[in-house]
């Protein structure tokens, strides 16, 4: 029976009864996320977030298909969640509650606040469009993979270049990226996820770890961009919550998604110096780079 | 200590480094397999250890998952309770433990701990085999009394690693594994219970959750950063000052 | 488009002819299927919601030994809809909506009455026309009752919207009450759940971008709408309890 244990009676009340004099096990503010790590691949379009001990990577991929009939000048794009027994033992099995509600949230997050411009994907109406695909992996659980998972998808996107593509008449050709310079996403928005956990009625915790959302009486998951827009409010159920606390979450939330746009930006810039090869330099030469 | 040799899986030991007694037979430890006539090799990486009066040889090594051994000491926690046992676990992932109701110190079918699911206990491992369910006990059969085992009330309960649980239960942890931190914090005048579980689990309790977290933090900190005794030392006064 | 914004401006009425904040025509009755141990049958407008609970029954408890145990079956009719459509079990929105279901009551009833054992909530959808997820609530709501399973309170649940789109920065939206389908394809909205007609939000879901401004305009309805339900509800409760005197079936 593979089974986790769960916080036993004295982690519980101990843990309560620190929350009262306004301490957490790890000694963080209440209001304070564990240090983010942002990386990103020797790829495009591969990112990887770690959040004190959880750890989420993404990867972006891009293919010419038909698009639906329905929408003909739509790319799709698809965001799918794996949390394989790598993360914890528990998740081995069909998808657990805990991989479906992931799923839907970065959806709702992502998909239907239109941060993609999947119009910009298309190449020949109704024939071909690029369809984006992201495919999320948690590697290691310690809470919080909400928001993880949502910081690595966004960053991830704006990592990616999708090859250079050229339509003559009826064909489409993809370039790869030896040939001709990637091209990035056209994205509208990035919006990102704040998780918030409540604890008797009042205490309110961001970026709960992993034994302090087995110990919490509900949640809510903000997403929400830079500009102050909210793209999705998730609270299912859990134990009621004030709806003061819950107007006050969405300004916490701003200022945490503000901080974590700045982290992205600035690590996206990091990496695009270090691709940086310098204007001539860039051009293809015959000299073997790895010898000095 | 230092001149201890480093095993990997397959290495052959080399005959020198064996203990010599006149008299006792060799012993074999955990980690090390007897390829007859006479050569001995290591299963698991780890750090090479003998001791001359016993004649024994094993290698310290520091795994991931618990295997329960008899007479281990365990915190275990309560999973539920049937009629004359209570379901207690050990690890994740594991089957329960049974611990019966009758042994803790004093207990009769009329007076005996009641135990809520989730609680913890302090107890020993005293059947362990790979056939049947994992036994515990909370008072030591021969004497009646308890030890020190039985239900921990109250504290916080800090994971670490097997080997430093196996440190932090060495009788002399300062010699023989270079663990000074909870003396030094005692000497620092820190007062505060502790109950280490071979399980990689440690109870904290003191008087205030400042105190017991901060000493959980520091044996979790000693463990995953490697603090040498030095480290140890300035650390346990530092934070002796701070929260006395 | 469905809803024109300019009429609403000039006339202040929406589309079906409703001010901001009125609700649709609630009806609703309990105890509607003799077999189950509780039921109820909930309109909100043209939404259409059928809800039998059987339990609290032996077996369950597999989260928690000391709990009953609350699982909630979703079907939603291919008829319901505009088109005709199989919503599927492994529907992601589904399977989003039981799990908030059943994390809703698990926080309200009192399952800890009831060690392993199983409350089984099913829900079935004959019609959807817009607040679909807080018809669920109520219906489920008033079976549990039906049912006599304890909880702390009613939770009531209605939805709240904005007059107009996220991309115009208009500061003069209305915020609206109980949207229907055509309002909710077209406006930001939110459903939410309190208990017992409280400031206590037990659920809070909004799926689309909406200025953050805005949101509380629109929580404040939102939350003023669930007390009006409360006190609909509340009178079906009672009418029912009515009858049952009056027909000396206690």
């Amino acid at each position: 029976m593979p089974r986790e244990l769960g916080p036993s009676l004295n982690e519980r009340q101990f843990f309560l009864q620190a929350l009262k004099e306004e301490v957490r096990i790890d000694s963080r503010g209440f209001g304070d996320f564990r240090a983010i790590q942002l990386d990103f691949g020797d790829e495009y379009g591969v990112s990887d977030v770690r959040i004190g001990k959880t750890r989420v990577l993404t990867n972006i991929t891009a293919e010419v298909t038909t698009p639906f009939p329905d929408r003909p000048f739509d790319g799709p794009f698809t965001i799918t969640t794996s949390l394989s027994a790598m993360a914890s033992p528990s998740f081995s099995g069909p998808p657990s509650e805990t991989e479906v509600l992931l799923a839907r949230l970065l959806e709702k997050t992502l998909r239907r606040s239109g941060a993609l411009d999947t119009e910009s994907l298309c190449l020949i109406a109704g024939r071909a469009v690029f369809s984006i695909r992201a495919d999320v992996h948690v590697l290691s659980h310690d809470g919080n993979l909400t928001d993880a998972a949502c910081l690595g998808v966004v960053a991830a996107l704006r990592h990616f270049r999708r090859g250079d593509s050229e339509v003559k008449g009826e064909d489409v050709k993809v370039f790869t990226m030896a040939e001709r310079e990637g091209v990035a996403l056209s994205l509208l928005h990035y919006p990102l996820c704040v998780t918030f956990s409540f604890y008797e009625g009042e205490v309110v915790l961001v970026d709960a770890t992993l034994s302090e959302e087995q110990m919490r009486e509900g949640s809510c998951t903000i997403g929400m961009n830079k500009h102050g827009e909210v793209c999705q409010i998730a609270k299912l159920g859990g134990a009621p919550v004030d709806a003061v606390i819950l107007l006050s979450c969405s300004n916490l939330a701003l200022r945490h998604v503000e901080r974590m746009s700045k982290v992205m930006e600035e690590r996206l810039l990091e990496d695009a110096k270090r691709r940086y090869k310098g204007g001539i330099k860039a051009e293809p030469s015959s000299e073997n780079a790895r010898v000095p | 200590m230092a001149a201890d040799p480093i095993l990997l899986p397959g290495d052959y030991l080399d005959p020198k480094v064996l203990p010599s007694h006149p008299s006792k037979a060799l012993k074999l430890g955990p980690g090390l397999l007897h390829i007859p006539p006479n050569s001995i090799v290591s299963t698991v990486a780890g750090r090479l250890c003998t001791d001359n009066k016993k004649n024994a040889v094993w290698v310290e090594y520091n795994s991931g998952r618990y295997i329960p051994v008899v007479d281990d000491l365990v915190i275990a926690t309560i999973h539920h309770s049937a009629t004359d046992f209570y379901y207690a676990s050990i690890s994740d992932y594991s089957s329960n433990a049974i611990l019966p109701n009758l042994s803790f110190e004093g207990a009769s079918r009329k007076s005996r701990p009641q135990l809520a699911p989730g609680a913890l206990v302090y107890a020993r491992i005293t059947l362990a085999n790979k056939h049947m369910d994992l036994e515990l006990e909370c008072v030591s059969a021969s004497t009646g009394k308890s030890d020190g085992l039985g239900p921990l009330t109250g504290g916080m309960v800090f994971s670490v690693s097997l080997a430093m649980a196996r440190r932090l239960m060495l009788p002399k942890p300062g010699e023989q594994g270079q663990l000074v931190l909870l003396e030094e914090l005692g000497a620092a005048g820190a007062s505060f219970e502790i109950a280490v579980g071979r399980n990689g689990r440690v109870w904290v309790d003191s008087k205030s959750v400042k105190s017991t977290l901060a000493i959980g933090n520091m044996i979790q900190r000693t463990d995953q950063e490697g603090w040498m005794v030095e480290k140890q030392r300035i650390m346990a006064k530092r934070m002796a000052k701070e929260i006395s | 488009m469905p809803l024109d914004t300019s009429s609403y401006s000039l006339a202040l009425l929406r589309l079906d002819g409703r001010r901001w904040n009125e609700l649709r025509r609630i009806t609703a009755q309990i105890s509607t299927m003799p077999s189950a141990d509780g039921s109820s049958y909930l309109e909100m407008g043209n939404t259409k919601v059928l809800c039998t609970v059987t339990g609290p029954c032996e077996g369950g408890g597999t989260r928690d030994r000391d709990r009953a145990d609350i699982r909630v079956e979703l079907a939603i009719a291919g008829f319901s809809g505009v088109d005709r459509k199989r919503v599927g079990r492994g529907d992601k929105r589904v399977s989003e909506m039981v799990s908030t279901i059943q994390s809703t009551f698990a926080s309200t009833l009192f399952t800890n009455l009831y060690p392993q054992s199983t409350i089984h909530i099913s829900l079935h959808v004959l019609s959807q026309d817009g607040s679909l997820l807080a018809a669920l609530l109520n219906a489920s709501t008033l079976a549990l009752i039906d049912a006599g399973i304890p909880m702390r309170d009613y939770i009531t649940a209605s939805t709240a919207g904005s007059t107009s789109s996220y991309s115009s920065n208009d500061e003069s939206a209305d915020p609206l009450l109980d949207l229907n389908t055509s309002e909710e394809q077209e406006l930001p909205f939110l459903t939410v759940a309190t208990l017992g007609g409280s400031d206590q939000v037990s659920v809070l879901v909004m799926e689309t971008r909406v200025q953050a401004g805005r949101l509380e305009g629109m929580l404040a309805v939102g939350v003023d709408g669930c007390k009006q339900v409360r006190e609909i509800l509340d009178d079906v409760v009672r009418e029912h309890g009515k009858e049952v005197l009056k027909s000396g079936r206690l």
